[in-house]
């Protein structure tokens, strides 16, 4: 039996049905460079994932929130607005994409929890349960909470990154839940909350390479530490 | 939720894939915008229930297709955009410059291609729904899926 490479990739995005799924699988399990296209396709998806990232926390520019928001409607006259373009070729482009993500320049506030149950410096029930519940490969396109890859640390424990449209980060998780890592946290806090710095998903990938033990966990692997509450 | 609310909430995603698809924020943004107001014209059209973001997304795609066959059309009228590029002193280098490599890695996909790993990979559809955004059977989009993830794995080599 053999696994082509359309299957492969379906395996790891978490397409494949049984019985089909369990004999990829299988053969995964005992084919090194079956595991290693795995693990491949699974970073790459975390490397655009996190490349494109950055859009979603951005300002959203008034043309195209106007026509939705009652206010002026915009013009949408697409060819003029290329050729307005064409025309002055100098203005830096790309920088939209490719600046916020190079300058880690958009810190995220990171609201870590006050008082309730969860202890101070953990993931709230809300990103504790995307944390918990979410596997890269089969999240919903839109998740409020995205997992951008999951590995594990020098300990051996669980940690997931991950990005939201309120909260962006890396957790591990431990015996009292998933404690948010406060690398590049400033100092003081203020009121309950600090603000992470450079905790764009580029610079959150960065920090996920650091911590982590080994390569990322793959759909198979992060399916099977869910299945085991992580631990 | 009206509508408005429903398109402003996935907002921010229509215009992640328009980047992608438009391989140019600023082309991007004129997309999603040509997409916002034929999506408020069409809002009719739109059956309460089913997926807003799928089917604007179909919308955004077709849009697409038609502004690079115009474009393609009106071609010869424009300077060339890499030509483009290296005109003027103000910006130009330090735009190509902060053109990423991945984001020169995807430049390079088929439009086919690109649109499969953008559905899949960053907006993170199944294969059934992007195949339905896209309107090829689902096979289709699986291959096409894999020859574009080849082709960046090649280009962005084994470090990724």
């Amino acid at each position: 039996m053999s696994v082509s490479r359309e299957e492969l990739a379906a395996f790891a995005d978490g397409e494949l049905g049984e019985p089909r799924r369990a004999q990829v699988a299988a053969e995964i399990a005992a084919d090194p460079v079956l595991a290693e296209q795995v693990r491949a396709h699974a970073a790459l998806k975390a490397q655009l994932s996190a490349h494109f990232a950055p859009i979603l926390d951005a300002p959203l520019p008034e043309r195209l929130t106007a026509p939705l928001g009652g206010g002026e409607a915009g013009v949408a006259d697409f060819a003029a607005g290329r050729q307005r373009r064409e025309a002055r070729r100098t203005l830096p482009r790309w920088s939209w994409i490719a600046g916020p993500a190079l300058a880690a320049s958009l810190a995220l506030a990171v609201i870590l929890p006050r008082g309730g149950e969860t202890p101070e410096g953990y993931a709230g029930a809300q990103l504790a349960a995307a944390l918990d519940g979410q596997l890269v490969a089969s999240q919903p396109g839109d998740a409020g909470t995205r997992i951008l890859l999951s590995f594990r640390n020098g300990a051996g424990a669980y940690c997931r990154a991950f990005s939201g449209n309120t909260q962006s980060g890396i957790a591990c998780r431990d015996t009292a839940g998933w404690r948010l890592d406060a690398a590049g946290a400033s100092a003081a806090p203020q009121q309950g909350d600090y603000r992470m710095a450079g905790s764009s998903a580029a610079a959150i990938m960065a920090r996920a390479q650091d911590m982590a033990a080994g390569p990322a966990l793959t759909a198979e692997e992060e399916a099977a530490a869910k299945a085991n509450g992580w631990r | 939720m009206g509508f408005e609310q429903g398109v402003l909430a996935i907002l921010p995603r229509l215009r992640r894939f328009a980047a992608g698809l438009a391989r140019d924020p600023a082309d991007g943004d004129d997309l999603c915008q040509a997409t916002v107001i034929r999506a408020l014209e069409k809002r009719d059209m739109w059956q309460p229930g089913t997926r807003l973001d799928s089917w604007m997304m179909t919308m955004m795609r077709n849009i697409w297709i038609d502004e690079t066959r115009a474009r393609s059309r009106r071609s010869e009228t424009f300077v060339a955009e890499d030509a483009g590029l290296s005109v003027g002193a103000d910006g130009g280098q330090e735009a190509a410059v902060t053109l990423g490599v991945i984001d020169r890695a995807l430049r390079t996909l088929p439009d086919e291609q690109r649109e499969a790993v953008l559905l899949v990979m960053v907006e993170g559809y199944s294969y059934k729904e992007a195949a339905a955004i896209v309107g090829c059977p689902v096979g289709t989009l699986n291959s096409r899926l894999v020859r574009g993830r080849d082709a960046l794995l090649g280009t962005l080599g084994d470090g990724v």
